[in-house]
């Protein structure tokens, strides 16, 4: 029985990171890639709180009484909750990114945001792009930002 | 063609992964530095709740860096999203109204406990900062257009931030290492114990309410026009 | 009062307190306050450089080694420790305005941060030291506040976070299999992790480290974040940054995995990476992205150097690395006018001929033209690889060798146009002062190390044979001995 818990945690732990990371790289939706990340994470979290973990013991608190009790292993819980606040800052930070991003080019599709990046890069360095000689893809100016565009369809 | 790919990754990655965890122990950890920790804790840190004694003695830096993670975090979303910006947007109904100043003084409460009693129960200063945040926030929701006093809570950030490295350079001119916990233990699971550490967690508490309050300020406003 | 704790401290508190200088009338406090933070960094651990007798440790928190976090003080984690504070001094971002401030702020965290990594001795701790250096630079990334600064800055967050989520599982399987996190104490256990699983954990940290080592197959960011931000920002990051993730992956190769197959895995991603880099820059047409393709290229070396067992590798990678923060941050900010086309420099030098000289004198270096460092760093790397003679080596030997001719024709192509004549009478910019300046300083360093190249071999050696001593390391922090407190 020990076991089957044992491998339903590892399967939880590894497919949550995986998923996590396929999204990631898949996705192209710059929302969905920043909550592709935070799956990961907890996938990630998962496996350093199981790293910890023993059969049959209590939650390491000291309550009167009970100070024999063997207890799970702390230092895995501290490096979550350490893992966690540094997850949540980055996740704040990468939505504020996508915030700017989305008021300059006007698209939350990845594509097209470093297909502009690039263009914008060429452009101030004085390097004509070698595909603006086959047609004039990003020759175009930038549309307003308005809440009518909505990049990526629900398929994306 | 492109799902075909995404599941050949998806299988791939998590075959190699479950081989790879698959050897792993599970149920009965080495714990080389846990058990050490299990024993020596109640007597070298004197908090009830060992997390606490790991995340804010023997591993007291790290508890340091994620702070500052949180605070470059938020000063990097402020150079980002600037802090000039306006909000707009309906105030909230009666009922949004009167809950939010409802739950406002009980979520200050609640948010202050579970900082206080962070090294006795489960909580602590980051659970607590994060209640504290959202009880900050929730006005917001309820009126959009009365905005949170900004220098305030820079200047809580600042503080706490600096309580938290005050506390560990105390020990640093008294001759100990930085970080070293301060004062008596007391009796193991009173409220007033284990030294500085409710302090530290006070400072912790303090400083991600201010952190993520801001960060939920900035993230919740919206520029002039457009979104 | 001269606990190197300080040097990592001091910066965060600046960083922390610099934020309250924007709202009151202490504009001139703000000025100075990073600044002087910086070099009293500088001075302490200067001071602990010159008094330095033995290894030591520091118990933060006073608790006893493997159950603690330690800071190991050796020369290796010294000298680094000691370049963040002075680069970072020079790549200071001046003004008093709210940008410009949260900018400040963010480099003290990010010197914090690296000086951190320099010294700890845990491996939880670096992860931790690694993510706030990490989240600093991603802010640092996007302070130019353009369009393509924010898309750049966003993926290179999503290239480090999947980097981070990465090291965070090796760290979860290193940690189910020795239940410890001191990486003196994980030396003592490194035969536990001799195994599928344990090089798994080490390509896990390789992979989460090199992002911003700039490691082959997580690099991607780096010529779009060079490009799109400011150029002392990328000085900062190319120069600095990568050499402290560098440092931490040596650290943990050389504690915790010290086996064949580990330096095999790095010396394969380090060739791989001279090799995408070097080709990539001689396809690049501005001068920006063919510097940071170029540092792509140079960093394999530093890894395949590195990858070499013994002292002999030890020597050969810090000298590889140093010469790299130099030179590279010198170019970086030579290129902050000159970041355009390389068509666009015809005629740069009659512009500002102190800093086309400066230009070549760098370039010739990090190609290695005899009397110069760069020449005795890449020697030292090259006969290593023929020394230690496997197939593999021979390999990245060849790669190495193609890599250096590539890197002649793409400098040799913007210092030929800096000498040509000027089009059409468009002069290119001069240089504005500040950058001039620094570079200034970084050439006469450079200059210096080829003057005391005997001091420097001496002092190197040294270096190299504590740092690659496990066994000094093991007693020093468990054995508690060189334990301070």
């Amino acid at each position: 029985m020990n076991w089957a818990i044992g491998l339903v945690m590892f399967v939880g732990a590894v497919g949550l990171s995986v998923i996590g990371i396929a999204g990631m790289l898949m996705s192209n939706h710059l929302f969905r890639m920043v909550l592709a990340l935070a799956v990961a994470e907890a996938g990630a979290n998962l496996l350093l709180i199981l790293a910890g973990y023993r059969w049959d013991a209590a939650a390491p608190i000291l309550l009167p009484g009970h100070s024999t009790q063997a207890m799970v292993d702390p230092v895995p819980q501290a490096m979550v909750l350490t893992a966690i606040v540094i997850g949540v800052g980055v996740q704040a930070l990468a939505l504020s990114l996508v915030i700017r991003v989305r008021q300059h080019y006007a698209t939350l599709d990845m594509r097209v945001a470093r297909q502009r990046m690039q263009d914008a890069l060429d452009q101030a360095a004085g390097v004509v792009p070698p595909r603006s000689q086959e047609g004039p893809a990003g020759e175009r100016p930038l549309p307003a930002p308005t809440r009518t565009i909505e990049a990526g369809g629900p398929h994306d | 063609m492109r799902n075909i790919a995404t599941l050949l990754l998806l299988g791939g990655l998590s075959f190699l992964l479950l081989v790879i965890t698959g050897g792993l122990l599970f149920g009965n950890p080495p714990m080389l530095i846990g058990q050490g920790i299990q024993q020596a804790a109640p007597t070298e840190v004197g908090a009830a709740n060992i997390v606490t004694a790991v995340v804010l003695g023997y591993r007291g830096l790290d508890t340091l860096g994620e702070l500052s993670i949180l605070f470059a975090a938020a000063t990097a979303g402020g150079l980002v999203l600037g802090s000039t910006r306006g909000r707009s947007g309906r105030p909230g109904g009666f009922i949004l109204r009167t809950g939010v100043d409802l739950l406002f003084p009980l979520m200050l409460v609640a948010g202050l406990y579970v900082v206080m009693h962070g090294h006795l129960t489960p909580g602590g200063g980051f659970q607590g900062g994060v209640i504290l945040a959202a009880a900050f926030f929730l006005p917001l929701l309820a009126r959009p257009q009365e905005s949170l006093d900004h220098t305030w809570l820079s200047v809580i950030e600042a503080l706490a931030g600096s309580a938290f490295i005050a506390l560990g350079l105390a020990a640093l001119f008294e001759g100990r290492a930085f970080l070293t916990p301060l004062f008596d233990h007391g009796v193991l699971g009173a409220l007033v114990s284990s030294g500085s550490l409710p302090l530290l967690y006070l400072a912790v508490g303090l400083k991600v309410g201010a952190e993520l309050a801001s960060l939920l300020v900035r993230l919740s406003a919206d520029d002039e026009g457009a979104s | 009062m001269t606990d190197v704790t300080l040097a990592v401290v001091l910066p965060l508190l600046g960083a922390f307190l610099l934020p309250l200088t924007a709202h009151r009338g202490l504009h001139w406090l703000g000025m100075l306050l990073g600044p002087a933070l910086l070099a009293l960094a500088a001075l302490l651990l200067f001071a602990t450089w010159t008094a330095f007798e033995s290894p030591y440790a520091i118990a933060l928190g006073g608790f006893a080694p493997p159950l603690g976090i330690t800071f190991y003080v050796d020369l290796l984690g010294l000298l680094f420790a000691l370049a963040v504070p002075l680069t970072s001094l020079l790549l200071w971002p001046g003004g008093s305005d709210e940008a410009a401030i949260r900018q400040q702020s963010l480099t003290l965290l990010l010197a914090a941060a690296l000086t951190g990594m320099a010294l700890s001795g845990d491996l939880f701790n670096l992860y931790v030291f690694y993510e706030l250096a990490a989240v600093a630079s991603y802010g640092l990334a996007a302070s130019s506040a353009t369009g393509p600064a924010f898309v750049a800055a966003f993926r290179f967050l999503l290239i480090s976070a999947l980097g981070s989520v990465v090291t965070l599982l090796g760290i979860a399987l290193i940690y189910f299999k020795t239940g410890t996190l001191n990486l003196a104490h994980l030396a003592t256990l490194s035969e536990r992790l001799a195994d599928p699983q344990g090089l798994a954990a080490f390509a896990m940290l390789l992979i989460g480290f090199g992002v911003k080592a700039e490691l082959f197959p997580v690099n991607a960011w780096v010529p779009e974040v060079y490009a799109a931000t400011g150029k002392r920002v990328a000085a900062l990051l190319a120069g600095l940054a990568s050499k402290l993730a560098v440092l931490a992956v040596v650290r943990i190769l050389l504690l915790v995995f010290p086996h064949d197959e580990a330096r095999q895995l790095l010396l394969l991603l380090g060739t791989l990476g001279v090799l995408s880099g070097e080709l990539a820059a001689w396809q690049a047409r501005d001068v920006t992205r063919m510097l940071a393709w170029s540092s792509i290229g140079q960093l394999g070396v530093v890894l395949v150097a590195f990858s070499l067992p013994g002292k002999a590798g030890l020597i050969a990678g810090v000298t590889v690395a140093m010469h790299h923060l130099v030179v590279k941050s010198a170019l970086f900010l030579l290129a902050d006018r000159w970041g355009g086309a390389v068509d666009r420099l015809k005629g740069a030098a009659t512009a500002s001929p102190l800093g086309a000289a400066l230009f070549v004198l760098f370039a010739l270096s990090l190609l290695g033209l005899p009397p110069l460092p760069g020449f005795w760093s890449k020697y030292l790397v090259l006969s290593g690889l023929a020394e230690a003679g496997s197939g593999m080596q021979h390999l990245a030997l060849g790669v190495i060798l193609l890599g250096t001719v590539i890197e002649g024709g793409y400098l040799l192509r913007i210092i030929t146009r800096l000498y040509a004549a000027p089009e059409r009478d468009i002069v290119p910019p001069a240089h504005r002062f500040p950058n001039l300046f620094a570079s200034g300083l970084l050439a006469l360093l450079l200059v210096a190390g080829a003057i005391l190249i005997d001091p420097l071999w001496q002092g190197l050696n040294t270096l190299a044979a504590s740092a690659t001593d496990t066994q000094v390391y093991v007693q020093t922090v468990l054995g508690g001995k060189g334990i301070t407190r």
